[in-house]
């Protein structure tokens, strides 16, 4: 065989084309690629410009904000840091303070009632499941202000405005049903074997959801974690609705309070602190970057 | 130890019915194994025994005990899956462990016997492994110490060894025997696989479309077949059928002629069964009929011919492998009348000449 | 009975907390919202039911109604294939595997994630307004800016660039959807002498008209109820002269500053029936244009 190749002078010009051929097609694939990485860039650069000009106005003085393209402020205003924190009529330890309260708690409640429903939907088996399941997908694709009002009438009633009670308890129920989704998507690639060898091993159900399923739906749960933080603290609707005196509320509706005090120039230090109520947001993305980007691929979360 | 005992037993799936009402007796220390076609429910009826699924009537009891309502944990067995479902976050020996901490059981019994099942194994240095980190045969022998750890009454087994490749399904086979033979528990197998079935086995059910088709020892169900359906499922290659009528205590077979049965049987439509190994080559037979080979496989310790008679039947030949047929040669096909089988239109046994060959 | 039970229970306890919120926080709510549409309602006085009158009046009175309709109707013409086409061309800029993808990824995808605060709202206001850097930037090219957020025929572009501008979550789906397409069918392309044209509308976007679908009814969804930006852009209340009158806009507003629960809630059956009719027009045309791959395998 390779005796015949050597000898015959057809198969060498034949593999010398093919060589050649490979060759160019590798070359101009590469100079495609650097193109493609200069647009790229170029891209990049316009999306993030955004963004890095509201860092950089956060550290100029108030005079080189507008006007100017120019990033690099001539003298650094981290003051407006320092300033910006208490700028407003309460000091935003307060505001991070609520947010971090509002943030954790929905994130807890959301791991905890959409893991029970979807260990329910995806591994227990009781009359109506189906039925269930199928109502539970309907409120996935219902609009959030169909129930906006006569939420707001039932918590007025039961005496929770200005409290944070109606941010935090839907949480605890499951509202959410995004998540609930994901989950079961996720228990679902999980072996059945496994429940049933836990059943054999004595596992109650709660025992298999404990100690088999959670265990291993940890990305699931980081997932819906992640996101849970992300949207809670980015929330703008709920605290606006329910939370009225000022020392409630939280992150976003305290960055609001900086546009009504247009007169006084506070600029710097509104930027200041709208880069640092995105910092927490902008360190998950950055630490969980992985798991974000499954979770948007796997079911179409924002 | 505990014998087990269907009576029967149903189950359907909505309007479909998986297991038609099979009646069942396991004796106490008995390796009964269920083997059936793909989809016969030989896994429903194993899951039933184990407590995972519901059966929709009749009865199951484990030791004399009714176990229909007891809870799979609580009915004192052991299964082992064909996926070995061992929990991939847990260490080998947390693996072992587990069932029994749930048990609430006291420490150190549970070490002593983590340590007993990781000897009898030969598992010891694996005991820190997550599940992903052994290979399959170490898989499956911690699914097995997984089993055996709890001490049951009863094994199950659903097709443990399918997942593992041919070399290591012979051994882990013959490890499977030597612990059956060391522990003397009952075990009850689900295989697809005829040489799993024929070599470990003391009784083997064959199941179909939900019926219990024979239940016997290897040796009935190769020998004695009750009817077609066991006769073709049991043996590889196939048993050969020829299709007959009978009158007047003759059966007349196409290509081979007129077989005289003597007084035992009726006119009427008669299958006639004969295993590749039985034919005879040559003169022997009491019938005989020539063919041409149109294939032969050679497996080296035997050989398996295609004969085509002149009807155009094809028969199945097992011939020794140090024999010389070719292609396309003529071969003289012999049938002993005692060495076959005999259906009636039924599909039922005739039992001819049962009593002489036994 | 008690098998029944022991059935049921364990299933029943963990959907417990679902089931709580499925009566409380979602049919109930559903309902009194249904009937409330129905109702003039003002909170201080209890409800007094006056039929079809709030339906009426939006259709045939209410020229905010109809201004938000409008408003809202632009913003999602524009926004959802501006959106998508950014989101199926960077993918597919991003598909072959290139280096630091996933640097490329995270840049584009960083906008979308923080696209929904207030921080990024407040920051596209300054971006637009009279100095701010996009005017700037118009001045470098030659032009005179107009005026973003004051003049009404130019503020909702505004935010229809803040809606592409977070193209990323698309686009991480395209890229999903890019992946699962098999080589081979490329490869086979290639053989059949097909440019890039052709393989582009020959076999990317038939084997990615799901995904399509998918991100275009979810995209579709999210334009109707966008508020956040349009909240914080227009001052809250649709500014300049109703021109950012977004429909969710004008459903707070009725609910919220004015106390007009009847009325709010009719809006909000009218933005379920909206939303609900294109997505029904989505699904009812996707036979046409989408096919599944295991329905013909
Ligand atoms: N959960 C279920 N719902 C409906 N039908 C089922 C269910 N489980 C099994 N069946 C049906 O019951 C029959 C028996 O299935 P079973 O799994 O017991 O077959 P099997 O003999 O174990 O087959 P295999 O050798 O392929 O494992 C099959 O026809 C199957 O389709
Ligand atoms: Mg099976």
């Amino acid at each position: 065989m390779v005796e015949t190749t050597l000898h015959n002078p057809d198969a060498i010009s034949t593999a010398e084309e093919a060589r050649a051929i490979r060759l160019t097609r590798a070359r101009r694939r590469s100079r495609n690629n650097i193109f493609r990485h200069i647009f790229l860039i170029i891209c990049s650069l316009i999306m993030i410009y955004p963004l890095l000009w509201m860092v950089s106005a956060s550290l100029k003085p108030d005079n080189e904000i507008f006007g100017t393209l120019w990033l690099w402020p001539s003298e650094f205003q981290w003051n407006n840091y320092v300033e910006g924190w208490d700028a407003l009529v309460v000091s935003f330890s307060r505001f991070y303070m609520n947010s971090i309260i509002i943030t954790v708690l929905s994130v807890i409640g959301n791991v905890i009632s959409c893991s029970f429903a979807a260990y329910a939907f995806a591994r227990l088996e009781f009359n109506g499941r189906n039925i269930w399941f199928s109502l539970m997908m309907m409120t996935l694709m219902l609009p959030y202000h169909i129930v906006l009002i006569p939420q707001y009438l039932l918590f007025l009633q039961l005496g929770w405005i200005d409290t944070y009670l109606p941010l935090v308890v839907p949480k605890f129920l499951a509202t959410d049903a995004f998540f609930i989704f994901l989950m079961v998507q996720f228990f679902r690639q999980l072996p059945r074997e496994l429940d049933e060898a836990a059943m054999m091993d004595g596992c109650s159900p709660f025992k298999i959801y404990w100690a088999i399923i959670m265990p291993l739906s940890i990305p699931a749960m980081a997932t819906a974690a992640i996101f849970s933080f992300i949207w809670t603290w980015q929330d703008f609707l709920g605290p606006l609705i329910y939370l009225n005196d000022v020392k409630d509320y939280t992150v976003p509706l305290a960055l609001r309070m900086f546009l009504s005090q247009d007169s006084v120039s506070l600029y710097g230090e509104m930027f200041a602190m709208s880069v640092l109520s995105i910092v927490p947001i902008f360190l998950f993305f950055v630490i969980f970057q992985r798991l974000i980007v499954q979770g948007i691929a796997m079911s179409g979360l924002k | 130890m505990a014998g087990v005992s269907l009576k029967s037993v149903n189950k359907k799936y909505g309007t479909v019915e998986a297991i038609h009402s099979i009646d069942l007796e396991v004796n106490d220390g008995e390796f009964l194994v269920l083997v059936g076609p793909s989809g016969c429910g030989k896994s429903t009826l194993l899951r039933m025994i184990a407590g995972l699924e519901e059966i929709t009537d009749g009865t199951i009891s484990i030791e004399d005990r009714v176990v229909n309502d007891v809870p799979a944990s609580q009915r004192n067995l052991s299964m082992v899956f064909q996926s070995y479902a061992l929990y991939p976050h847990m260490s080998v020996r947390k693996n072992l462990a587990f069932g029994l901490s749930n048990m609430k059981m006291p420490k150190p019994e549970i070490e002593r016997r983590v340590a007993d099942a990781a000897r009898i194994l030969q598992i010891g240095e694996l005991m820190e492994r997550k599940p992903r980190q052994l290979s399959g045969g170490q898989k499956q022998r911690v699914a097995i110490g997984r089993a055996i750890v709890r001490e049951p009454q009863l094994f199950l087994f659903d097709e443990p060894l399918s997942n593992l490749d041919a070399e290591l399904r012979v051994q882990m086979r013959v490890e499977l025997a030597g612990l059956y033979n060391r522990l003397g528990t009952t075990m009850i197998y689900v295989t697809h696989d005829q040489v799993e079935a024929m070599t470990m086995a003391t009784r083997i059910a064959v199941l179909s479309n939900g019926h219990l088709e024979q239940l016997g020892t290897p040796f009935e169900l190769y020998n004695f077949p009750q009817n077609r359906f066991v006769a073709s499922f049991i043996g590889s290659p196939k048993m050969n059928m020829l299709e007959a009528e009978a009158k007047g205590g003759a059966v007349e077979l196409a290509d081979f002629g007129s077989l005289p049965l003597g007084d035992g049987v009726s006119d009427g439509s008669l299958a006639v069964g004969v295993r590749p190994s039985q034919f005879l080559v040559g003169d022997e037979g009491d019938v005989h009929a020539s063919g041409k080979i149109t294939l032969v496989e050679y497996l080296g310790s035997e050989m398996f011919i295609h004969v085509q008679l002149a009807s155009g039947r094809v028969m199945m030949v097992q011939a020794p492998g140090h024999s010389v047929y070719k292609l396309g040669d003529e071969i003289r096909l012999g049938i002993s009348r005692r060495a076959a089988h005999y259906f009636d239109s039924a599909g039922l046994r005739v039992p001819l000449f049962d009593k002489q060959d036994s | 009975m008690r098998k029944f039970l022991a059935k049921n229970a364990p299933g029943y306890l963990f959907l417990s907390p679902w089931l709580l919120g499925f009566f409380f926080l979602a049919i109930g709510p559903i309902v009194t919202s249904f009937y409330l549409s129905f109702t003039k309602y003002d909170i201080a006085t209890p409800p007094r039911f006056i039929g079809i009158e709030h339906y009426e009046y939006m259709f045939v009175w209410d020229a905010r109604f109809w201004q938000s309709l409008k408003v809202t109707f632009a913003y999602v013409f524009m926004s959802v294939p501006g959106t998508l086409i950014f989101a199926l061309a960077v993918a597919m800029l991003l598909d072959r595997q290139i280096r630091a993808i996933g640097t490329y990824r995270a840049l584009f995808y960083l906008p979308s994630i923080l696209g929904g605060s207030i921080a990024v709202a407040i920051l596209w206001r300054q971006l637009f307004s009279n100095a701010g850097v996009i005017n700037s930037i118009v001045e470098l090219v030659g032009f005179e800016g107009p005026y973003w957020l004051s003049d009404p025929d130019y503020s909702l572009y505004t935010l229809v660039i803040l809606a592409v501008w977070q193209f990323g979550s698309p686009m991480l789906i395209f890229l999903a959807g890019l992946r699962a397409i098999p080589q081979e069918l490329y490869e086979a392309a290639e053989i059949d002498a097909a440019g890039p044209f052709r393989k582009f509308f020959a076999i990317t976007l038939p084997m990615l008209a799901p995904v399509v679908f998918f991100n275009l009814v979810l995209q579709m969804i999210e334009a109707f109820k966008t508020f956040n930006s349009a909240f914080i852009i227009s001052d809250g209340r649709g500014n300049p002269l109703d021109s950012l009158l977004f429909f969710t806009l004008y459903l707070y507003n009725e609910a919220f500053s004015f106390f007009r629960m009847g009325y709010a809630s009719a809006l909000a059956w009218v933005l379920l029936a909206i939303i609900g009719f294109f997505t029904a027009i989505a699904f009812a045309t996707s036979k046409y244009w989408v096919h599944y791959e295991n329905e013909r395998g």
